[in-house]
């Protein structure tokens, strides 16, 4: 089944990526970056009729017909480079050739940075891919990311180490994936479409009866195809990646266009793409030489590649580990943002001082991907029991201050209250003044004593607690936590 | 209409028009691809029009319960396996968002300068991986928010915006007051109002909670 639906020839290939593109004209969101995209991909169709759009921001094409006919790799690539610049895309990009697909596109990212197309001759091209990191077989490649972390946790950090672990063992310990990799490492992937390769089980075409001259009109009317090519695709387990979508006019005019969705396709999502293909086509027939001089007559639908369901199910919820890795690697970005942004997670410590009992950890102290770990963290830390006897019950306060302010909690006639030798008030409290707030009390609950390490005279603490539900003029009822140590009232906590 | 006619009719499908069975077919498949929104607790889904936290929204959190509503908010989708990020909320008390349900495994905290370019990369980080992202009074230029939003929308994620939102512009904003407390012998809890507006949300919506007591 897997093999079923793939060319057989692996050729030289093109690629073209502008690695930010989504960045700069998401702004308006996904489909006005792909329309935007699609002025692009239109002007690299004028050099190789058949570009594979695999994602938003990345073509990649066979490189054999383009390179003869304009003289050479180095000619097209010099071409293509001058066809993204005339684009006037306000984007960068970059230009790669090598002997596969995967060390294209490494190709094309490295291009990026030297501002000029990179062309990897077919003698070196596995030596370009060997000293590849083992990262980028997740980026450009589709492999999973845990499949690429755990790699990089057995020590191999470039597809040449890779490559050295062999066939066998690759697809002995990851199976269908491992093969992919070897595929990819080796240079040797089958991905590109052979011409006139035939059409696989699911390939549907779409005939009208009179020529549509609308994009949308050809896309709705060729739903009911797309629909039941998707639920045939997805009654065999699979869901395709790699979609090949063919537009002939009433004068034999063509478009083809592949394209590629890591995610898998959906009706929705074929319905769309079909759309900003044929858009372009269709509307600027004035501007365009080749545009076409009639309506659709026929849409053929040609699914190039399909995976199991399971390989590339967007995250779902159920605590996924790739969830997890994801997570760890933005916060680790967020990190090497600057030297100023800290990351830190929670951990239990215990105890009955509510500012204390969960610390802060520095994120590189602890691995946050191992779920056992990250619970027995947060749950009883160092083995710190989980009820303390004395603490202030719950619910605890949703705002704790970092710092303390100062306050005075004061009786009707202005005198400060205090605690007596037996942590009872000796006054009944009526007014808090917060800065120059003033609060009214309306009732008061502890005191809760807190007495920590009264055996070490140094680093002994006495502290009484209480909870006041008071009321602000202006701003309503509250809670308050407040401490009394040293004489001094603080306000520790606020019920939020 | 015979009853042959009405059922051919039944399957038919019309350029443009969206029939209610195919709205809901098209929900269901949008929920089932994991991209759908995301499930909060049952006793706020009515502030929400989908029943939950809409992937690629900004969320404002205002009132004197904010922070509050915001753990009890996170509870359902941390307990299901995402992850949340507090960024530069310093006084968020961890043992109420224990309370309130949150699954602190899976959280970060973040201390990022209020510089706003730091800031902003930084956040533009966290929506690259992290499902859910508050940040607290943010001071980012509108460029700088309007980038985070696309990051936001592109990834997935969902941004909750506490206090002054500055240039975010926000989808759907929380207004969560504390209407009465139950005190006894100490604080036990509170009805807390929470109404939900914005551009986002066509209609007032509003309810009452006992805040934490949710899960």
């Amino acid at each position: 089944m897997h093999g079923a639906i793939t060319g057989s020839v692996m050729s030289r290939s093109i690629a073209v990526v502008f690695p930010h593109w989504m960045q700069h004209h998401g702004v308006l969101g996904e489909e006005h970056a792909f329309r935007r995209f699609e002025h692009v991909v239109r002007a690299v169709t004028a050099l190789s009729p058949l570009v594979e759009v695999q994602e938003i921001g990345t073509m990649v094409m066979a490189a054999r017909g383009p390179s003869r006919y304009f003289g050479g790799d180095t000619a097209v690539a010099q071409l293509l480079h001058q066809v993204c610049i005339d684009a006037r895309t306000e984007s960068v990009f970059g230009v790669g050739i090598a002997g596969s697909r995967f060390a294209a596109m490494g190709a094309a990212h490295m291009a990026v940075s030297r501002e000029q197309p990179c062309v990897i001759d077919a003698a070196i091209t596995d030596a370009f891919i060997a000293a590849l990191p083992v990262a980028s077989l997740c980026r450009v490649g589709g492999i999973s990311v845990d499949t690429v972390d755990l790699f990089e946790r057995l020590g191999l950090r470039t597809c040449g180490a890779t490559l050295a672990v062999g066939e066998s063992a690759l697809i002995d310990r990851f199976g269908i994936e491992g093969q992919r990799v070897y595929h990819l490492v080796s240079g040797g992937e089958v991905r590109h479409l052979a011409p006139g390769a035939p059409p696989s089980d699911f390939a549907r075409t779409v005939e009208f009866d009179f020529p549509l001259a609308h994009a949308s009109h050809v896309a709705s009317a060729a739903r009911d195809t797309i629909d039941e090519m998707v639920d045939a695709i997805t009654g065999h387990g699979q869901q395709c990646v790699r979609l090949l979508i063919t537009c002939h006019t009433d004068h034999a005019e063509t478009t083809s266009r592949i394209w590629g969705e890591p995610r898998g396709f959906t009706a929705g999502v074929v319905a769309q793409r079909l759309l900003y293909q044929l858009d372009g086509w269709l509307t600027d027939s004035a501007a365009d030489p080749d545009a076409p001089t009639s309506g659709v007559v026929r849409v053929e639908f040609v699914p190039l590649e399909s995976r199991e369901v399971l390989v590339t199910q967007p995250l779902l919820w159920g605590g996924s580990q790739e969830n997890t890795e994801r997570a760890a690697r933005a916060a680790a970005m967020a990190m090497a943002v600057n030297d100023a942004v800290q990351v830190t997670v929670p951990r239990w410590e215990g105890g009955r001082d509510v500012a204390t009992v969960y610390s802060r950890v520095p994120l590189s102290l602890v691995d946050i991907t191992n779920p056992d770990a990250s619970e027995q963290r947060v749950l009883t830390g160092d083995g710190v029991a989980r009820h303390w006897t004395g603490s202030v019950p719950s619910p605890s306060p949703a705002s704790i201050a970092p710092t303390p302010p100062l306050i005075h909690v004061v009786t009707a006639l202005g005198v400060e209250v205090g605690v007596t030798g037996r942590h009872e008030l000796n006054a009944v409290p009526s007014q808090v003044h917060v800065g120059n707030q003033q609060y009214q009390v309306l009732r008061v609950a502890g005191p809760w004593p807190l007495e920590e390490r009264w055996w070490d005279p140094r680093r002994a603490r006495r502290q009484v607690r209480m909870q006041l539900l008071v009321r602000h003029a202006k701003r309503g009822v509250g809670v308050f936590l407040v401490g009394l140590e040293h004489q001094q009232w603080t306000l520790l906590a606020r019920y939020d | 209409m015979s009853q042959a006619t009405f059922d051919q009719l039944a399957g038919m499908r019309i350029a443009g028009v969206e029939t209610g069975v195919q709205f809901a077919e098209r929900m269901e498949a949008h929920v089932a691809s994991g991209f759908g929104p995301v499930p909060v607790a049952a006793s706020l889904a009515g502030l929400l029009p989908s029943g939950g936290l809409e992937r690629g929204y900004i969320y404002g959190c205002t009132g004197d319960a904010s922070l509050s509503l915001l753990f009890a908010l996170l509870a359902t989708p941390t307990t299901l396996g995402s992850w949340c990020a507090l960024v530069n909320m310093p006084n968020a008390g961890l043992m109420s968002a224990h309370e309130h349900g949150v699954a602190l495994q899976r959280m970060v905290c973040v201390a990022a300068p209020s510089s706003s370019q730091v800031l902003s990369l930084a956040l533009g980080a966290l929506v690259d991986g992290i499902d859910l992202v508050a940040v607290s009074a943010p001071a980012c230029s509108p460029a700088d928010a309007r980038r985070i939003a696309t990051r936001a929308k592109a990834q997935g994620a969902v941004v909750f915006v506490l206090g002054n939102p500055g240039d975010f512009v926000i989808d759907a904003s929380f207004h969560a007051s504390t209407t009465h407390w139950q005190f006894t012998t100490h604080a036990h809890g509170r009805m807390v109002d929470i109404s939900a507006s914005g551009r986002r949300v066509y209609a007032h919506r509003s309810c009452t909670v006992q805040l934490p007591g949710l899960s």
